[in-house]
Parts: structure tokens; sequence; C-alpha cells
């Protein structure tokens, strides 16, 4: 094989010079590259701290007959499922028990008529709004449905706090 | 008859052994200069110190001897941590019950978790003492500033450490404290779902910092683990190479101490500084087992994910942090003022331009900044006093003399100045009408967002602006005159009762001499961008101390807030 560089033929146009890159920067450019590729990967690792499957309990529970709560908040599922649920003259709607603020799980004062949280004393009053201390949003409630067993099915992971939005069905059940 | 030991004799023949010999360097020990100075040379755990020290260096009363005692709890701590993993499992069923057996089940296993959770308080409170005391001799001043900022980290790291630590027993304590500072965390602005821009940026429960820190959606398997990992091998890590870094610094940077006079002779290190170096780590050793022997480990009931104890307290180096959280919004107490914290302290070396105070401990030479300084140690330790003493059931105020069994009025309702203003509605006090909204805010945003801003704005201006200094004594008069002109005025037209006002003097006072008279005085000739970050910084601290009275004396929640991004200030 001829050596292009050195005998190229004269009818050939000769190659355009390449432009030089010096040692120096050509290893720079080498090592920022490898340093660009090592950081963008560690960033991308990130990921890695995202778990793709949880084992955390179910949100949707069976609450037992509509009919067994009287007017008023009941906490019987406060200690196991962390919701309370308020009958009204209305019907039915179920409270998240966790404290807007930072997570606690208020406790239900009827004295006084008032949640109030043990973390940061947030006070909430029964419908969830915010009347004293530092939440900044009212009380969540779940989503709540009547079965056609007269039970009450409560679901924690459909939340609402929107007044309007929270009154109406899937947060509300009419019940006489 | 016994034989007589000869004991020089045996000590001799020990160290002119070839194994002794092997084991360390410098041939036969004459005791000259030049033997201690290689046996600090020639000794790798010894090398980091330099051969010769000013005699400042070695008082007592200069250093305490406080960074060499965080370093002895933190090896106590290391030492007592791997013993303890030897018998505890991470997992929500065993952890606990692991937590018993070393109780009652394990031959002192009592007394290694006593002595880790006492050595981990009190490598806080020396790490926080060591601060001070660097900062009191100005030795974070040049050439020193980088190694300020490592021990800010450091300081981070201890706090760090003590948090992740907490989870580990998996008692009410610790998932509590947890669920807490987690969800901190996702108030973080940007980073997490329930912060200001959260669901902006399309932040969920399932993709946001919370959910990295937790593993999961709420403090469960994944969160002990993940916590598990973090303080046991992750942290210890990261603090160990800072840790390196640290002590090379000193070395490298030369201890800070000043000369007692120009002719000074320094002293040998071995023996004059180790010596005092062995009788801390020691006296220190002995302080932590006898009261590991003493007082026991607080163990709470099983954690429990959906019921808090009442009152729920942090434990209590945060303590403070959680009474801020009681004035302000999560991502302000809980993200803006730490980081504040922490990135201030690192900028300290510098914006402080005075040269002088470094080396010994002066306060007419640097009024400004120690004054500074000490009012932020001093509230820190105020806050968690209140957090700790002062709050009781539900977080109710109630003074140490007070039974937590007395019934408590409920809290008066809160309101805002600025914020979205309610048509019609019933402030807090009056009787509300049948479908009357209660009222929020005073005045409307746009009103406020000007305003508050112009407010800060000369706040942090103007005592650069006043060119000449102001009397002190004339000032003082003046705003006394004002403050109790404003209220009695407020008395009169029963706008304000007398706690009120008296609450107002003295938040009012605290921000007129931190935030007014001291600048003006000492720093209204720094160039405008190092003058402009003090200033920031010290705004934010009396900006506090204004906050606090508003919320303590006026049920004001918010001075402006936006809900619809979150913004609540």
């Amino acid at each position: 094989m001829s050596d292009s560089t050195t005998s190229a033929s004269p009818a050939m146009p000769a190659p355009a010079k390449a432009a030089s890159v010096s040692r120096g920067d050509f290893l720079w450019l080498g090592w920022t590259m490898l340093a660009g590729f090592i950081g963008a990967s560690a960033a991308a690792s990130a990921r890695f701290f995202f778990p793709n499957v949880i084992y955390e309990p179910s949100q949707r529970f069976n609450a037992g007959p509509a009919k067994g709560f009287d007017l008023g908040v009941s906490t019987k599922w406060a200690n196991e499922q962390r919701v309370w649920i308020v009958r009204t003259e209305q019907g039915f709607y179920a409270l998240w028990a966790r404290c807007t603020h930072l997570g606690c799980t208020p406790n239900w004062f009827s004295d006084q008529s008032r949640f109030k949280c043990p973390c940061h004393g947030s006070n909430f009053n029964l419908g969830g709004d915010v009347i004293a201390g530092p939440a900044p949003k009212p009380l969540l409630r779940a989503k709540i449905e009547l079965a056609a067993t007269g039970d009450l099915i409560i679901d924690k992971a459909v939340l609402e706090n929107t007044p309007g939005k929270r009154d109406t069905a899937p947060f509300f059940v009419e019940y006489a | 008859m016994l034989p007589s030991l000869d004991v020089e004799k045996v000590k001799k023949e020990i160290l002119d052994s070839q194994i002794w010999r092997s084991m360390f360097r410098g041939g036969v020990w004459k005791d000259t200069p030049r033997d201690r100075a290689s046996h600090i040379i020639g000794n790798v755990w010894l090398h980091l110190h330099p051969v010769r020290a000013r005699p400042r260096a070695l008082e007592w009363t200069y250093t305490w001897g406080l960074g060499g005692i965080s370093f002895v709890l933190f090896l106590i701590l290391t030492v007592t941590g791997v013993l303890l993993m030897f018998y505890y499992r991470p997992t929500i069923d065993l952890a606990y019950r692991d937590m018993k057996d070393l109780e009652f089940a394990i031959t002192l296993g009592k007394l290694f978790r006593n002595m880790h959770r006492w050595a981990a308080q009190a490598m806080v409170v020396a790490v926080i003492a060591h601060m001070v005391r660097v900062f009191l001799t100005g030795s974070y001043k040049k050439p020193r500033e980088f190694n300020w900022g490592v021990g800010v980290l450091l300081l981070t790291l201890t706090l760090f450490l003590s948090f992740t630590g907490y989870l580990l027993p998996w008692d009410q304590l610790a998932i509590w404290a947890v669920t807490v500072g987690t969800n901190m965390a996702a108030a973080s602005p940007g980073l997490g779902n329930e912060g200001p821009f959260g669901s902006l940026m399309g932040m969920r429960i399932n993709n946001d910092i919370r959910f990295v820190l937790l593993g999961g959606t709420m403090v469960g398997e994944n969160t002990l683990l993940r916590f598990y990992v973090m303080h046991c091998v992750a942290v210890p890590l990261l603090v160990g190479i800072l840790l390196i870094v640290h002590f090379w610094r000193v070395r490298k940077d030369s201890f800070s101490a000043a000369p007692y006079n120009s002719a000074e002779e320094k002293l040998e290190v071995w023996p004059h500084l180790v010596k005092r170096e062995y009788i801390a780590a020691a006296g220190c050793l002995l302080f932590i087992m006898l009261w590991s022997i003493l007082m026991d480990a607080p163990l709470e009931v099983q954690a429990n994910p959906n019921v808090t104890p009442n009152p729920s307290k942090a434990p209590w180096y945060f303590v403070g942090l959680q009474e801020l959280l009681v004035y302000f919004d999560p991502w302000i107490a809980g993200v803006i003022l730490p980081n504040l914290i922490i990135v201030g302290l690192m900028a300290l070396p510098y914006i402080d331009t005075n040269p002088k105070g470094v080396g010994y401990y002066t306060w007419k030479e640097r009024p400004f900044a120690n004054a500074q300084f000490m009012l932020g140690v001093v509230l820190w330790f105020v806050l968690i006093y209140i957090g700790y003493y002062c709050r009781g059931p539900n977080f109710f105020w109630y003074w140490p003399w007070e039974s937590w069994l007395d019934p408590k009025p409920a809290p008066p309702p809160t309101w805002s100045v600025f914020g979205p203003v309610i048509p019609n509605c019933a402030w807090p006090g009056q009787p509300a009408a049948a479908g009357q909204p209660p009222c929020d805010s005073l005045f409307p945003i746009w009103m406020g967002l000007p305003l508050v801003g112009l407010a800060f704005a000369a706040s942090m201006a103007l005592p650069k602006m006043i060119k000449a200094e102001i009397e002190s004594k004339k000032a003082h008069i003046a705003f006394f005159a004002v403050m109790i002109l404003a209220v009695a005025a407020g008395k009169l037209l029963g706008k304000m009762t007398l706690l009120q006002g008296g609450w107002l003097l003295f938040f009012g006072y605290l921000h007129f001499y931190f935030g007014f008279l001291l600048p003006q005085r000492h720093i209204r000739n720094l160039d405008w961008a190092r003058y402009l970050v003090t200033m920031f910084l010290v705004i934010c601290t009396t900006g506090v101390l204004l906050k606090m009275c508003a919320r303590l004396a006026f049920d004001i929640k918010y001075l402006i807030t936006i809900p619809q991004i979150s913004m609540n200030i």
C-alpha cells in the first residue's frame, strides 16, 4: 500500500491541513470528557435510590357498617387505620389523621371540638380546617363509599381538602 | 524472702529488645530534644502534631481540650457502635426486640448502649462548644477560613449522625422524630411535594426527596435499613475523611494561639501537649462510663406509625428547631433557616474583615462579631429551653412551674397580615353568623409583597446609609420613648394589652439593638458585598425574633401568605 500522505498524486487536491491540536489540549479534552462521563453517570445513579416496588400496607379498608356510627367523631379506626370517621346530619366523611404540618397524628378533644397536634400545636376544627398553630392546610379527607352491604369502604390513597370538592362524592357519603 | 525485682533492668531489657526496637523507631531513648521530636515525627498517630507549640496553645483555658474531646467521643462512639452492631438487626420486626435484649438479656449490652447514647449527646455538646471556642478566639480567620468550613460540615454531620441513629431503636421517640424530620424534607422548595413550587414541578409523594430518604411513602422497613446504612457506614466514612482533612489543616495552618510575648520559647509537644491529650481522653472515657453506669438511656414503647405521643419532642439539640417550626412554615424553619445557619457560618471568615483578635479571647477588639455570634448561640439554646421546658400537651405553652395536668383553654385562632382577603368574613373573637367564613388576612397580597420587600431592604440598607455614628444613649432614649408611646396609645385605644406591649418592647428592642444600632456603629464602612451578606444574616436572625413576637403576642400566623404556591412567611 502506498503511503497516501507522502505520495499523494498531484492530480488530487492536497488534503486540507488539519487544525493542529496540541498534546495539552487533547489531554485536557480527554480528561474533561472522562470526568464528565463519570459525573453524569454518578448523577444518573441517583435513580437507584428511588425504589420501584414498595411493600406498604394497603390504603383501603372496610370500616364496618355505617349504621354502627353515632353522630360526631368516631375514633374507632384512629389507632389501626389513622382515620377519624365523622358523621353529620347529612352523612359521612373520613378525615385522615395526619397533621398537614409535619405528619404527626393529632388527637380529638370532644370538649373543645378540636383536633390538636402533639408535635407543634396545630388545631383543627371538626371539618379539618386550621384554627391555630403552624399547619398550612386543612386536614385531608379520604375517599369514602357506602358498599351494598351497608359497610363504609375507605381509601386513604385518594385524598382531598379543597372546600367544595371535599364535600361531595367520593369524599362524602350521604346518609340519613 | 521474696526475690527482688529490678524494674529498671527489666524495663531496659524490654526497651532494648529487638521486638520493641522494631515496633518503635528511634534507637535508644535518651530523652533529648531530638528524641522527643522524633517521637512525634516518627509515629504515624502522633505525626499530625507539630513538634513544638506556643505555651498558650497548651493552656486548658485556651482550648478547653474541646476538639480533642470531640474526637475521643467519636472514637468511643465508633467502638460502642461496632459492639452494638453485633446484636442489632435493622428490621421493624426485630429492631425493638434486639434493643430489649441489649437492655435485659445481653451481658454489658445495657452499658454499651448507654455509653453510645450518652457519648453521642456529649459529642453534640463538645462540638458546639468547640465551635464557640474557635469563634471567640478568632481562630477561623486567615489562613484558617477553609478549616472552619470543614468544621461546620463536621458539626452538621455530627447532628445528622445523631438524627440517623435516633431511628434505630424503633421506639415511639424514634419514629416520630424521623417522621417530622423527613416531612421537613418534603417541604423543601422544589425538591419536596409539599414545599413551594413542589406540585408545579411535578413532585408527588412517590418521587420527591422524602421518598428517597424513606425508601417509601411512610417510615417503614426501607427507612430503617436506609438510616442504618447511613448511620453505621456512609456518614461515619464521610466524617472520617473530613476529620483527616480537619486535623491536617490544623497542623498545616498551625495552632492559632497567639504568643504571650514576642521572645517566648515554644514548648515541646511531647510530652507537654500529648500528655494533656491523654488526660483529657482518659477523663472523658471515665466520665462517659460513670454516666452510663448511673443513668440508663431512654427507650420508649415500640414504634406505632399511627399514634403520636403527646407531647412529642425531638432530641434536645433539635428541640430549638422544633420550636422554630411552631412559628414558621416547614420549608422556612426546617429547610431555609438550617441551611442559612450552615452557609452563614461557613461564610463568616470571608465577611469578617477585622484582623484583630486572633489567638486569644477578646470582646473589646471584636465587639460586633462576638455579639452577633453569641446572639445566635444564645437564641439556639433559649429556643431549646422553651421547647423542652415550656411546652406541654398539644405543644401548648406551659410555664415550667405549671402542671401538665392543668386544663388549658384552646389556643386562640390565628390570622395573617397579607394574604387572600375573604369578603364578608368574621374576625377571630367576633361572633360569626351562620355560613359566614372565618377571616384570614387583613390586607391583600399585592400590597404585602412590595411593603414587606421594602421593609426588609430598608432594614438591611439603613445602618450603612447613616454616615455618622449614632450616639447610643440618644438612640436608646428615642427608641424607648417611641415604643412606650406606641404601647400606651395601643392600650388606650384598646388595641393592645400591656402584656402584648411588653412582648413588643422586648423583641422590638432586640431587633433595634442587634439589627440596627450595632451594625450602624460597627460595620457601616464595610464594602457593600460583605455588608449586605452580613446584614442579610443579621436581619434573618432578628426577623426570627420578630416573627416569634408576632405569633406569641398577636396570634399572627403569617406575614404574607400565597396559598396558591404554598408560600407562607
